[in-house]
């Protein structure tokens, strides 16, 4: 990347409709500024959120993925963050024996009133994700398959 | 062991408690073992047991084709057993209009497959009837992820690297899919269109996507059989993959799919104290 | 009189064809157990002995197995529309089977009938095949059975033929093969002995008769139950050739591509109605083999098979062709007629 145009990462954050959305919602109302490196995915809870939607991020060129929900028993539907902290405990390691880069994958408990955290948050994973650059590994794999 | 193979199936086809046996048999007279499927009791020799069984016959439990032939009965091998737990557990059969005939076993494949080389399964623990008998050591997990364990030596790049590589060979032929008892979904992820999850084509990229779902889909419910690598004709080492999957179940939560019918599976359940320490 | 080429001066070629920026094709061994045909790095990757034919077929490079036929990019309000590189660069198979190289000349018919492919034809010139005729053969080889043997020379530009001491006779048949190996061979006395290759297993006219009537005999149901309905036979076939239309794209563009398909997959006849014509596993098995053994040749007059063997090979459950032939052989022996 040039000085001109240096490089920003494109960071994608699946984020339950509950806790997080409003979350960052909160952010923007107490005017709390971050990055916008991220581009925000609401969808009805982390219990819905597919193994595959992480892959498909990478994918179309995303350098980085959160996912966050609702702290757990504060879940909209009961249930559905323990199925996703579930899911995930499984699905790391998979991740890890493919050799995905894990500093780019990102969970986190957000609740509606933390509007605070989630800025830290996103602010935290733009810094952290500039610093390693661009994903140069899925951005091989998609162009070998362009 | 052969004969009395032989033997129990004749007795039950003649009484009619089943209408088929799902069993091993030659396909040419030198030619490999294969599936076989028996409704006359007169055909019970073509039934055969040796170490060139190998093949989980567990799949055909939820094919519809073989579902219209009857009530079945199935000669399984302690790692196939384990499948039939799987489907019980997933309400995909029902597990008294299944016949389940155990085979005690040493071990497939001459050398001996490396499954077997850490298998503690090698007697029936839930058949109606056993066949034979044979010593049953109990294996460390140490020694059932040993592969795996060497491989998670090498640093992500290089691991990245391998299956970016061994990947790239395959052609999408969804063999691993078919032979694996625990793929019984109706329309596979991979066959949605609308929308399309998974790129059906045979590219680097999608290669690794459709890779990565399977293993992922199953997560606490793969038992091990190594049939996916054995039949990939790309030569893949799929078990490597699949084995990531038992042992995080295994490590994270004592669970091994396939051993024990009553408890929960991994995925599908959860428990209030599941440790979160990479959640922030 | 005869050509010969020494086991070095053949893996010196290769590397200089590498150096040329020529793609070369040929059996590389992929682990302890497996041989495959793979793009070459360099002659160290070829494998030329201890294997009886390679877990796939030389079809990848005539007919690929993912290919790009228009891509499309999405520029303000309008759309700009791309076509693949038409012209394909030379390429050599080297050291395929001659079950393998005898596919292409039965694939011409098909991708030049009612349609003229311009992507397989492309490929079809450019493309310069050298075969190594066998030595030996194991029970899932009939090639012998369908026409042709372990020196068939259909589909060949050149043959190597082992003589036993590392050193190969080269017989070229046509101007591809005499130009690839022109200055790279000796003459010598010595000619190689081809072997007789696998036995007949069975005497396919009769069978080829009685599947002409055979869409509704209930041996179908029989014969095909064990098959899982993967796409491990079709796609390590030499002659299967039925692919998929997909598009794929995003707001930014896409393209449309040629995968390769299987009739044994349930979706493969699955129309937009949710009609299936095959929905049973019997029903696509019967198509597989009528396809090959009487529609094919009905139509082109050749039958859609060259015995190589690799569908019982690959096959999760050892069906494959050659077993469900016997088999139906067998049927037609007891059952006295069709």
């Amino acid at each position: 990347m040039s000085d001109t145009n240096p490089f920003e990462p494109k960071i994608v954050a699946y984020v339950c409709n509950w806790c997080t959305y409003l979350g960052a919602d909160l952010a923007g109302t107490n005017r709390l500024e971050y990055p916008s490196n991220v581009r925000i995915i609401r969808l009805p809870c982390t219990g819905r959120i597919d193994f595959n939607l992480v892959i498909k991020a990478f994918e179309m060129g995303a350098d980085a993925v959160l996912v966050s929900g609702c702290h757990p028993g504060d879940c909209h539907y009961t249930a559905g963050n323990y199925h996703a902290r579930r899911r995930w405990m499984l699905a790391r390691p998979l991740l890890e024996t493919l050799g995905i880069d894990m500093r780019r994958i990102h969970f986190t408990w957000i609740s509606a009133a933390e509007g605070r955290k989630f800025q830290e948050t996103i602010t935290e994973i733009t810094d952290t994700t500039r610093a390693l650059g661009p994903y140069e590994g899925y951005r091989k794999l998609a162009e070998a398959s362009a | 062991m052969e004969q009395e193979l032989r033997d129990t199936c004749k007795r039950l086809l003649e009484e009619g408690a089943v209408d088929v046996i799902i069993g091993y048999g030659q396909s040419m007279p030198d030619g490999p073992v294969c599936p076989v499927f028996i409704k006359k009791a007169e055909d019970v020799g073509r039934l055969v047991w040796n170490r060139q069984c190998f093949g989980n016959l567990a799949t055909y439990l939820t094919r519809k084709e073989i579902k219209a032939l009857g009530k079945p009965a199935i000669v399984v091998k302690g790692c196939d057993e384990r499948a039939v737990v799987v489907l019980e557990q997933e309400s995909q059969i029902d597990r008294a209009s299944v016949y389940v005939i155990g085979m005690a076993c040493e071990g497939v494949g001459d050398p001996p497959a490396s499954k077997c080389g850490y298998c503690d399964v090698h007697m029936p623990r839930f058949a109606d009837a056993v066949i034979g008998e044979v010593a049953n050591e109990p294996v460390s997990q140490d020694g059932r992820y040993a592969e795996l364990d060497a491989f998670m030596k090498k640093t992500p790049e290089e691991r990245f690297a391998y299956w970016t590589n061994e990947l790239s060979r395959c052609v999408k032929c969804y063999a691993c899919r078919e032979v694996c008892p625990m793929c019984y979904c109706n329309r596979c992820i991979v066959d949605k269109n609308r929308p399309a999850v998974i790129d059906t084509s045979s590219t680097p990229m999608a290669n690794f996507a459709w890779n990565m779902a399977r293993a992922f889909h199953q997560a606490g419910r793969c038992v091990g059989c190594g049939e996916c690598a054995r039949v990939c004709p790309a030569g893949i080492n799929l078990r490597l993959l699949n084995d990531s999957l038992a042992k995080a179940a295994e490590e994270g939560f004592g669970y091994r799919a396939g051993m024990d019918k009553d408890t929960p599976p991994v995925i599908g359940s959860y428990a209030l104290q599941d440790e979160e320490e990479f959640i922030q | 009189m005869s050509e010969i080429i020494s086991r070095e001066a053949l893996l010196r070629a290769v590397d200089e064809w590498l150096k040329q920026g020529v793609p070369v094709l040929g059996p590389s061994r992929i682990n302890d157990a497996f041989v495959a045909y793979a793009p070459l790095a360099s002659s160290d990757a070829l494998a030329l002995d201890g294997y009886i034919h390679p877990r796939n077929s030389i079809k990848e490079a005539v007919f690929p197995k993912h290919e790009k036929i228009y891509a499309y990019h999405i520029k303000g309000s309008g759309v700009e529309l791309e076509d693949p590189e038409r012209s394909v660069a030379k390429q050599i198979v080297l050291a395929a089977r001659p079950c393998d190289a005898a596919a292409l000349p039965i694939l011409d018919h098909v991708f030049n009938w009612d349609f003229k492919d311009a992507f397989y034809n492309a490929r079809r010139a450019a493309t310069t095949v050298v075969t190594l005729a066998c030595t030996e053969h194991d029970a899932q080889c009939f090639c012998t059975s369908v026409g042709l043997g372990p020196a068939a020379e259909n589909g060949s530009d050149a043959m190597l033929l082992p003589l036993g001491d590392g050193t190969f006779e080269v017989r070229c048949f046509t101007d591809k093969g005499r130009e690839l190996f022109a200055g790279k061979t000796e003459s010598s006395g010595q000619a190689a002995k081809v072997p007789a290759g696998p036995p007949e297993r069975l005497d396919v006219g009769p069978i080829t008769e009685f599947l002409k009537d055979s869409f509704d005999n209930p041996i179908w149901n029989e014969l095909t139950l064990r098959c899982l309905g993967c796409g491990a036979c079709a796609y390590e076939c030499p002659t299967c050739h039925c692919f998929d239309i997909v598009d794929e794209g995003n707001a930014a563009g896409g393209y449309r591509a040629k995968n390769w398909d299987s009739c044994q997959f349930e979706m493969f006849t699955m129309h937009a109605s949710g009609h299936n014509p095959r929905a049973r596993q019997a029903q696509r098995q019967r198509q597989r083999v009528m396809h090959k053994f009487s529609i094919y040749p009905q139509k082109f007059g050749e039958v859609l098979c060259t015995g190589c063997g690799n569908c019982t090979r690959n096959c999760p459950v050892s069906l494959g062709i050659l077993n469900t032939l016997m088999d139906l052989a067998a049927h037609l022996d007891t059952t006295g007629a069709k």
